[in-house]
């Protein structure tokens, strides 16, 4: 019998406790492989106006897939290992060579790997064939989705998983040669040994962690800063949750184990001890689970909040649905007739907005902040825009807001620019002298107003006037006008917004709501589907990697709840303190992940990655998280139990 | 005097068809409370595997077994798991200890169970601890200590509740002399003092020595039994080695 046909027997005559090691590497090529094959597919690539752009969000993607699923694989292949030392020693105790079983190791290994590859390509086509059409939904193009293999994802997976699989195949030739064969015979029955608690661990764990989170309430000014500020959150929280994991779970289930009258009473004694006779392995895993979480579900609802916002960003960035600078030409007539032949949408409101382009004066020493950062950076340039109170209420009329206005004299009042978390504390009180050709003119603010009125550009500067000063000063300077329309449905303007896109104006010319709102849908599908994709993968693998971790145990727990049974604890107890035990490796990262999630977001928010309403995204993504984990639990007690049981 | 176990035909089947081996063929065996029996054998006679059914742990394939009065036939699984929690000290021919527990949590484990209270508890330990002294290895694994200390562990763990029943499955096997007499002196002293019924599976004619009542099992039934009735432990001890030359299997030489 050659040594690749004992492997074989081997695979074959074990299955059932080859399965799990076998299910938990398939499952990771379904999740790469799915992922590659969207990254090539030519459906996504001919429907999707800005695929390159996406093609490098699923490159990152991929990236840190490639990182999870290679450490994924590395635990089982480990756990694995760990339950098969007995049997290594075993083959060496009866005088098989050390070279021998070493390749034994590696061929099976080799031989499960290529198997999973096989499965998992499989499935993975088919499953991105099933993203594929959702995404396309999710972008709004609904197509069919042929049924094509892209060689190059495959290929893709292939190579990724043979470096993968040939890796830990060599830990597994190494296996016997690193370990003696006491070793090997006690390594199921030692148990890692519980580590040392250390208040001093626990201690500074807090402090971190505390740290990392007052950090994250700070408010931020400079780009530098946020890049400090997400530097030093980023190293407190990872070594302080590591820490806190490491030193703080020992050391409560120590106190819980020096609490005698309930350590010493009914199952407890058997839970907590189960669970500190394996902490060491845990605490590490928990760590990784509970920061993968935390940012994942970041993830998860920066994609959703942006999908679920996109609309809103959409108006602010494009009050009108037709926005272009008025020159009382031919040109416009005919804009004008394009926008009125379109009778599926009517004209609701049409108007006029003059403005006034400025400078403020350079000796100015008041200007509120945000000015001021623009006057340095444009110093030459007429970048604020006046308008007149009354066109302000025009607008506010037009568009149906109920935002109004009253100025009078030097009163002046902000539009609040995008991108910023101003307040009117920021401006209240606060002068600016408008440069005119002839004298300066000093106002005041006195409002913060929120409503949007032209086209977003930057610098983004509009400052609302009293009509008396507003004509006053539109007797100096030539004013600009931008001709609007406002029109019914505009979500559904992509015939008319073509067309006008097509008369040969820039954007800064001529601007249409549908072509913003366009672009935002597609970024926001974009987002919601890689990052709720990855999200959704990410999470679903980190409970499986809890679920296989806890199978394991079960297997191993076998005989000691046989034991038990032997000596009286009822079939009831032993369910109770499995579904204990399994609810303390579960609840720990899901806590952890979804308080270090609501810190990232206050982060975010701080550095306007995501604005608007976030209470749904981040409801929507805790709620995913939970149910998923609730779904592994509840597997997880069932079949532990039904194994323990058996 | 109240019957404490009653064992009536019982038959043990091994494996399935075409491959069938009778473990136990046919054992009747009524056990009185306060009786302190012995139960001798080749190896592969079936002691164990009776044992086991009494400690209803296994099942009979026919036949049946009467705890207090009560089939445990018609005993449900937690009628079953309270009876071996609260009546019940079984010492195992293998241990059974658990990997996960110290020494003191496993011999504390019974009780936690039964919920006694802590300060009973801690009481009990260091009385054991002595009688069997196993103070020094009470804060160590299993895996870190020998296999006479394991059986000690495993002797304390089946006495500490003070069960009304007693199996023990050759719980001698694996001490040396001094340690042997220590625990055959406190299962007697479980037996006299204490009211418990004993039942003990041993290889040793000095062990075997210490029972009121020495039953002799061969291929699954039951071959001869001897009543120490009023003899001296010495005449006991001759006449149980005695029948074990003519069954073969047990060996021991002094007194
Ligand atoms: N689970 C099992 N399946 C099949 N056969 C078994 C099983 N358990 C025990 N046997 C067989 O039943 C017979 C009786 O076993 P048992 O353990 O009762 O012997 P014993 O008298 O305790 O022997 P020893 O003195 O060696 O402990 C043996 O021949 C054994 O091989
Ligand atoms: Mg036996």
């Amino acid at each position: 019998m050659t040594l690749f046909s004992l492997a074989k027997r081997n695979i074959i005559g074990n299955f059932k406790n080859y399965m799990l090691y076998f299910l938990s590497m398939i499952f990771s090529v379904v999740i790469y492989h799915t992922f590659v094959s969207l990254r090539y597919s030519s459906e996504i690539e001919k429907n999707i106006e800005s695929f390159q752009s996406m093609r490098s969000v699923f490159l990152q993607a991929s990236i840190i897939l490639i990182a999870f699923v290679a450490v994924f694989i590395w635990y089982s292949n480990a756990f694995f290992t760990k339950k098969r030392k007995k049997e290594v020693g075993m083959y060496s105790l009866l005088g098989l060579r050390k070279k021998t079983i070493g390749k034994m190791m590696f061929y099976e290994n080799l031989l499960m790997g290529a198997g999973a590859v096989i499965a998992g390509v499989l499935l993975g086509t088919l499953l991105s064939k099933m993203f594929t059409m959702l995404l396309l939904r999710l972008l709004g193009t609904d197509v069919d989705v042929g049924f094509t293999l892209s060689l190059e994802a495959i290929g893709n997976t292939i190579f990724v998983f043979t470096c993968i699989i040939l890796i830990t195949s060599i830990q597994g030739y190494r296996l016997i040669y690193n370990f003696n064969l006491i070793e090997l015979f006690q390594a199921d029955k030692e148990g890692e040994a519980v580590p040392e608690v250390s208040m001093i661990g626990v201690i500074i764990g807090t402090i971190l962690l505390v740290f990392g989170y007052w950090i994250a309430f700070q408010p931020v000014d400079s780009t530098g800063q946020i890049l400090r500020n997400l530097l030093l959150i980023m190293g407190s929280i990872v070594t302080g949750t590591y820490l806190l994991f490491r030193t703080a779970i020992v050391y409560l289930l120590k106190k819980a184990k020096e609490h005698k009258s309930s350590y010493y009473n009914g199952i407890n004694i058997i839970g907590t001890s189960h669970l500190l006779y394996r902490i060491k392995g845990n605490a590490r895993m928990l760590t990784m689970i509970a920061l993968l979480s935390a940012l994942t579900l970041s993830a998860i609802t920066i994609g959703i909040s942006q999908y679920y916002n996109f609309t809103t960003h959409a108006k602010q960035l494009e009050p009108f649905s037709y926005t272009h600078i008025s020159k009382g030409d031919i040109e416009e007539e005919k804009i004008k007739e394009i926008i009125y032949e379109d009778k599926n949408h009517p004209v609701q409101a049409e108007m006029t907005v003059p403005l006034l382009k400025v400078h403020s004066d350079p000796s100015d020493t008041d200007l509120p902040e945000y000015l001021e950062q623009l006057m340095a950076e444009f110093p030459e340039e007429d970048f604020i825009n006046l308008i007149s109170a009354k066109t302000f209420n025009q607008v506010s009329a037009a568009l149906d807001r109920n935002e109004k206005v009253t100025l009078s004299g030097n009163e002046a009042a902000m539009i609040k620019p995008r991108y910023t978390h101003d307040s009117f504390s920021d401006y209240e009180g606060r002068t600016i002298t408008l440069k005119l050709p002839e004298d300066g003119k000093q106002v005041r603010f006195t409002h913060l107003l929120e409503g949007r009125v032209l086209s977003w550009r930057y610098p983004d500067a509009y400052i609302v006037l009293s009509d008396e000063l507003y004509s006053e000063m539109e007797n100096q300077i030539q004013p600009v006008a931008y001709k609007t329309y406002q029109v019914e449905d505009q979500k559904n303007t992509e015939l008319t917004s073509n067309q006008l896109n097509q008369l040969g104006f820039n954007e800064l010319q001529l601007s249409t709501f549908y072509k913003v709102y366009k672009r935002g849908l597609e970024s926001a599908g974009q987002n919601i589907f890689t990052l709720g994709f990855l999200g959704l993968v990410f999470l679903a693998a980190t409970g499986c990697m809890i679920y296989f971790k806890q199978l394991t145990e079960a297997h191993s727990d076998k005989g000691r709840y046989e034991i038990l049974r032997k000596i009286g604890v009822r079939k009831k107890e032993v369910l109770t303190t499995i579904s204990k035990q399994s609810l303390f490796i579960f609840l720990l990262p899901l806590i952890v992940g979804i308080s270090h999630n609501l810190m990232i977001v206050k982060v975010l928010l701080g550095i306007n990655l995501i604005g608007g309403d976030i209470s749904f995204p981040i409801l929507s993504s805790i709620g995913f998280y939970i149910a998923i984990y609730l779904g592994y639990y509840i597997m997880t007690v069932n079949t532990y139990y039904k194994i323990v049981n058996l | 005097m109240k019957m404490v176990v009653e064992v009536k035909s019982v038959k043990k089947v091994y494996g399935a068809k075409g491959n069938v081996f009778t473990a136990l063929d046919g054992i009747d065996l009524s056990v009185m409370e306060g009786e302190f029996i012995g139960i001798m054998g080749p190896s592969g006679a079936g002691k164990s595997t009776l044992l086991n059914v009494i400690a209803t742990i296994d099942q009979p394939t026919s036949g049946d077994i009467f705890i207090d009065g009560t089939s445990i036939l018609t005993m449900n699984e937690d009628q079953l798991a309270s009876f071996r929690r609260d009546k019940l000290g079984f010492l195992f021919q293998d241990y059974n200890l658990l990997d996960t527990l110290s020494v003191k949590e496993n011999i504390v484990l019974p009780l936690a169970l039964a919920k006694v209270n802590v300060k009973e508890v801690e009481k009990r330990v260091d009385d054991i601890a002595d009688t069997f002294g196993i103070r020094p290895i009470l804060e160590k694994y299993p895996y870190q200590i020998s296999g006479g200390q394991k059986q000690r562990t495993a002797a304390s763990r089946a006495i500490i509740t003070n069960p009304r029943l007693l199996l023990a499955d050759e719980p001698t096997g694996a001490l040396d002399s001094k340690s042997a007499t220590d625990l055959l002196e406190s299962l007697k002293e479980l037996n006299e003092h204490r009211q418990a019924t004993v039942f003990m599976v041993t290889h040793d004619a000095f062990a075997a020595s210490y029972c009121k009542r020495v039953l002799f099992i061969k291929d699954g039934k039951i071959f001869t039994e001897l009543v120490k009735g009023t003899s001296p432990r010495k005449e006991f001890f001759n006449k149980v080695l005695d029948v074990l030359s003519v069954l073969g299997g047990g060996t021991s030489d002094t007194v």
